[in-house]
């Protein structure tokens, strides 16, 4: 033992290699080479009855790009785009109360009351909004005793549901960056910005909003991409013209057996989030320059 | 004075915010305790669901496997990863920068595309779907976490203290665990936390890896919502919020250093006890020792006592699950690292499958109750002319169901779906030949077409049709149905035995232009590894009151002939399982389509994505 030991710490190159060695063999061998393959199978054709013929072209990108996937893209595009905004708004209430309005002890409490709902099991809360949205739900029988409607409304299986399920799911992703940033932030700051007779708003936009920039880009980069590659959401809450492209891609795999199809998506939904991943990470390096 | 003077707009916003964030917790766990099984009205407090729970042994087996797997991935992505981690401040260079790459992957790679990219990879390296390829999957997309949690940790943790130590005396191995590990435990043991959770509430990627018998919590939930609400879920996920609070109280003070290590690792183990115990008690019994019977079967398509029943004549233990769709089972099959030893095809797909050669030839000596019992009309059938290959084991059509109450005249006709008057209210199965099936019967033609003119004529009927469907649903709209979430569906006739029963205002209908009749056979797949056991189910199943507990049970009819001797009176006057003979004389069989398929799912994708 004591030997194996000395033979390492006279090589430090081999201790560091046997170290990561496990790590890298899982990151490698069951994260890179699948996508790998994936990428290969994107190239490759449908052939009868949905197995896998390798026969390379660029087909089934180029069929990727029919208007009707289009439309697809565009639909889970904006459906993201609204998620990612309205968990902006309401994750900057609860993020500047929680760093700027309270202090001690209510802190904690207020911070571990978001991050609850975020260890709890996705599949169980997005399941709770399907009990508040059925025509015999919670929310329908609130309406008809309060008197404000007199028939049920069509809630669920519809685009909006699938606005609150996301946006219920993704807001402690907001909430959590945003808080990190707005605690840091310095309130003298904002004192002198309104001792100089800058109103309010004046000062969030000029002060507050600046300053935390950098939280809230990580929080929309982490909304956008899991509202954009959503699956369950949809599947469950959504109807008949909710399709994201998540679903897309499940589809292809799970139904209509066009794996090659199906792979070709998957890979346009990577490079897209990647390139949004990227772009926010550059703004908020120019911000931050900014700021300096 | 914190800035600004203090605003009631927004501690009242923020209290909404709160208000959105636990309203639906309240509302699970409220509902958890009501009696009414199906409407959101409190009808009065009850522990039913709770026993209901216990008593529920897929769910406890699906915790244990969930629990095996959440502690294996914990385990090994927790020693893995703080090796990594430890190692990774001394890696520099380009080298550095590959690994971060390849490190951030899983965090940034949307999971639907990590879990099809997993799926197809275990199919191509021949590694058999089960607790195994789970564990392997978990611990590619969540060892990560550990790396960059610790990782962050250790790069700010202050090398002297190492270095002090070191200098008095103590050897390499002795810094690590007296002062290295301890500095870095409290990260760890947060990693740790959050790599349990991850694995203990992934879904997407497990639906996709799961095998025979790997069944976790999150897909058995799923499955159970897909297939109806019962309170029994608002049970389960507030046992589950009962069991993550005090995690996430841990986790925190943790992160804030204000919790003593010793403390927190003694408040998880009880935790975990917590969770553990009942399972054990309620899993212990069922010995592993016993020879297994795999079974992948339709939806609703298996019954407690029809289970329990094997087991007991056969001494066994039946692993099952269910699929919603034809295609479902062909793509696991034609995966070939699933082993399935009876699977239950319908006609069209039998035949895909023979030309694909994944069944087994069967050996009809061994079903003598098959040969003595089985209705004629359901043998020798062109798909299968022989029966080489299958045996019936249940029968239906596809129809239309409706609310009387809300559906006002006489409905006989699928022309009822095409009618504005019901937009927002109809509700189409998630199958792409029976919903062309139904189009291509309202056009007055064959359910088999292949003549592409038609076939677009139903194309442009279901594409007008859309924005009167409110959904595609296969698995639970009887439930719909029922709730009122739909007034017409498309339905398959078994599913709406039961409700029908409950609710005489709902019906189900075989459309004057005709549908589909199907029989969904007993299978062999190729591969199986139990035929001998899976011979003896199929000719068990054959036994004239087995055949009549499969109707009781399961509302779905199945071509025996001596069955209805046994079959509860109610359900022989029921036209949904017993419909009038001249009715069928409409229905059709389908046949596989081959080269037009390509056709069929070109526009089944064009309708479904519109």
């Amino acid at each position: 033992m004591e030997k194996v030991l000395q033979w390492f710490r006279c090589r430090p190159k081999w201790r560091v290699t046997v170290l990561v060695a496990g790590s890298l063999v899982f990151l490698v061998g069951l994260m890179l080479l699948p996508l790998m393959y994936l990428f290969a199978v994107s190239l490759a054709e449908r052939a009868r009855y949905g197995t896998i013929r390798w026969h390379f072209s660029l087909q089934n990108y180029l069929q990727a790009f029919h208007p009707l996937y289009l439309e697809i893209y565009w639909r889970s595009f904006w459906i993201a785009l609204t998620t990612t905004m309205l968990c902006a708004v309401l994750g900057y209430v609860v993020a500047y109360t929680i760093a700027l309005r309270v202090s001690g002890g209510w802190k904690s409490v207020l911070l571990m009351l978001v991050v609850i709902p975020f260890w709890t099991s996705y599949l169980i809360r997005t399941y709770a909004w399907m009990l508040i949205f059925r025509a015999q739900g919670v929310l329908n029988n609130a309406l008809l005793w309060l008197g404000v409607i007199h028939q049920p409304l069509q809630l669920l299986y519809t685009t909006p549901a699938v606005f609150v399920g996301l946006v219920y799911a993704q807001l402690p992703f907001m909430i959590l960056p945003l808080y990190a940033v707005l605690q840091k932030l310095d309130p003298a700051l904002l004192e002198a910005a309104q001792d100089l007779g800058a109103s309010r708003w004046k000062t969030f936009f000029r002060v507050t909003l600046p300053l935390s920039s950098q939280g809230l880009a990580a929080g929309s980069a982490l909304v956008f991409i899991s509202a954009a590659g959503a699956f369950i959401t949809p599947d469950l809450l959504g109807g008949a013209r909710s399709m994201m492209v998540g679903n897309v891609i499940e589809d292809q795999f799970a139904v209509a057996r066009n794996q090659p199809f199906g792979s070709a998506v998957a890979f346009l939904l990577t490079f897209v989030v990647l390139g949004i991943l990227l772009a926010s990470l550059r703004s908020t390096q120019r911000g931050a320059r900014e700021l300096l | 004075m914190r800035a600004g003077r203090s605003s009631p707009g927004l501690s009242l916003a923020s209290a909404l915010v709160y208000l959105f964030l636990y309203a639906p917790i309240a509302v699970l766990v409220i509902f958890s305790f009501n009696q009414s099984r199906l409407t959101a009205r409190w009808r009065g407090f009850t522990l039913l669901w709770y026993t209901t729970l216990w008593r529920d042994h897929r769910i406890f087996h699906s915790l244990m496997n969930s629990l095996v797997v959440a502690t294996a991935t914990t385990l090994i992505c927790v020693v893995l990863g703080t090796m990594a981690a430890l190692a990774w401040t001394a890696v520099g260079g380009k080298w550095r920068s590959a690994g971060e790459a390849v490190i951030y992957l899983p965090l940034i790679i949307p999971e639907i595309v990590i879990a099809v990219a997993l799926v197809i990879f275990f199919s191509f390296i021949h590694l058999e779907l089960g607790l195994t390829s789970l564990i392997l999957a978990h611990v590619a997309f969540c060892i990560s976490y550990v790396i960059v949690v610790t990782g962050a940790r250790l790069a700010s943790s202050d090398r002297s203290h190492v270095e002090a130590a070191m200098d008095l005396g103590a050897d390499e191995w002795r810094a690590f665990f007296r002062v290295t590990l301890p500095l870095a435990a409290p990260a760890i043991l947060s990693g740790a936390l959050l790599v349990f959770t991850a694995s203990f509430d992934d879904y997407l990627i497990s639906s996709f890896v799961a095998g025979v018998g790997s069944t976790t919590l999150p897909l058995q939930i799923y499955s159970m919502l897909k297939r109806g609400i019962t309170p029994e879920i608002n049970a389960v996920s507030a046992a589950i919020l009962a069991a993550t609070i005090p995690l996430v109280y841990i986790a925190q003070r943790l992160e804030r250093g204000s919790l003593s290590l010793r403390r927190a690792m003694a408040s998880l183990a009880g935790i975990f006890a917590f969770m553990a115990i009942p399972v054990l008690v309620r899993t212990w019994p069922s010995s592993p020792n016993v020879p297994q019977l795999n079974l992948y079967v339709w939806s609703d398509y298996l019954s407690p006592r029809l289970i329990h029943g094997f087991e007991q004549a056969y001494h066994c233990h039946i692993n099952y699950d269910y699929y919603d769709s034809n295609e479902a089972l062909l793509a696991k099959l034609q995966a070939g690292n699933v082993a399935y030893d009876v699977v239950t095809p319908s006609d069209y797909m039998v035949q895909i499958m023979i030309h694909q050669g994944l069944l087994a030839r069967l050996d009809k000596s061994k079903l003598p109750n098959v040969w003595a019992h089985a209705d004629p009309r359901f043998l020798h059938l062109p798909f299968d002319p022989h029966n080489d290959y299958s045996v019936p084991y249940a029968w239906g059509t596809t129809g239309l169901a409706y609310r009387a109450d809300l559906v006002k005249g006489k409905v006989d006709s699928w022309s009822v779906m095409f009618n504005p008057r019901y937009a927002g209210h109809i509700l189409l199965l998630d199958d792409m030949r029976e919903v062309f099936a139904m189009a291509l019967k309202e056009l007055g033609y064959s359910l088999n077409s292949t003549n592409p003119a038609q076939i677009r004529q139903a194309r442009d009927l279901l594409l007008r049709e859309k924005p009167l469907v409110k959904g595609y649903n296969s698995s639970n709209f009887q439930q719909d149905l029922a709730a009122g979430d739909a007034w017409i569906v498309q339905a398959y006739n078994g599913n709406m035995t039961f409700v029908m029963h409950e609710n005489p205002n709902i019906r189900y209908v075989i459309p004057k232009e005709g549908c589909t009749i199907s029989v969904d056979c007993a299978c062999i797949p190729r591969n199986a590894p139990h035929k001998k056991l899976a011979l003896e189910f199929i000719n068990w199943f054959y036994r004239p009151r087995v055949a009549a507990l499969f109707i009781n049970d399961c509302g779905f009819n199945t071509p025996n002939l001596l069955a209805p001797r046994y079959v509860r009176p109610w359900l022989l006057r029921n036209t949904a399982v017993f419909p009038n003979p001249a009715s069928l004389t409409r229905c059709q069989f389908m046949h596989s389509l081959g080269r037009a398929m390509l056709l069929y799912d070109r526009y089944w994708t064009e309708i479904k994505a519109d």
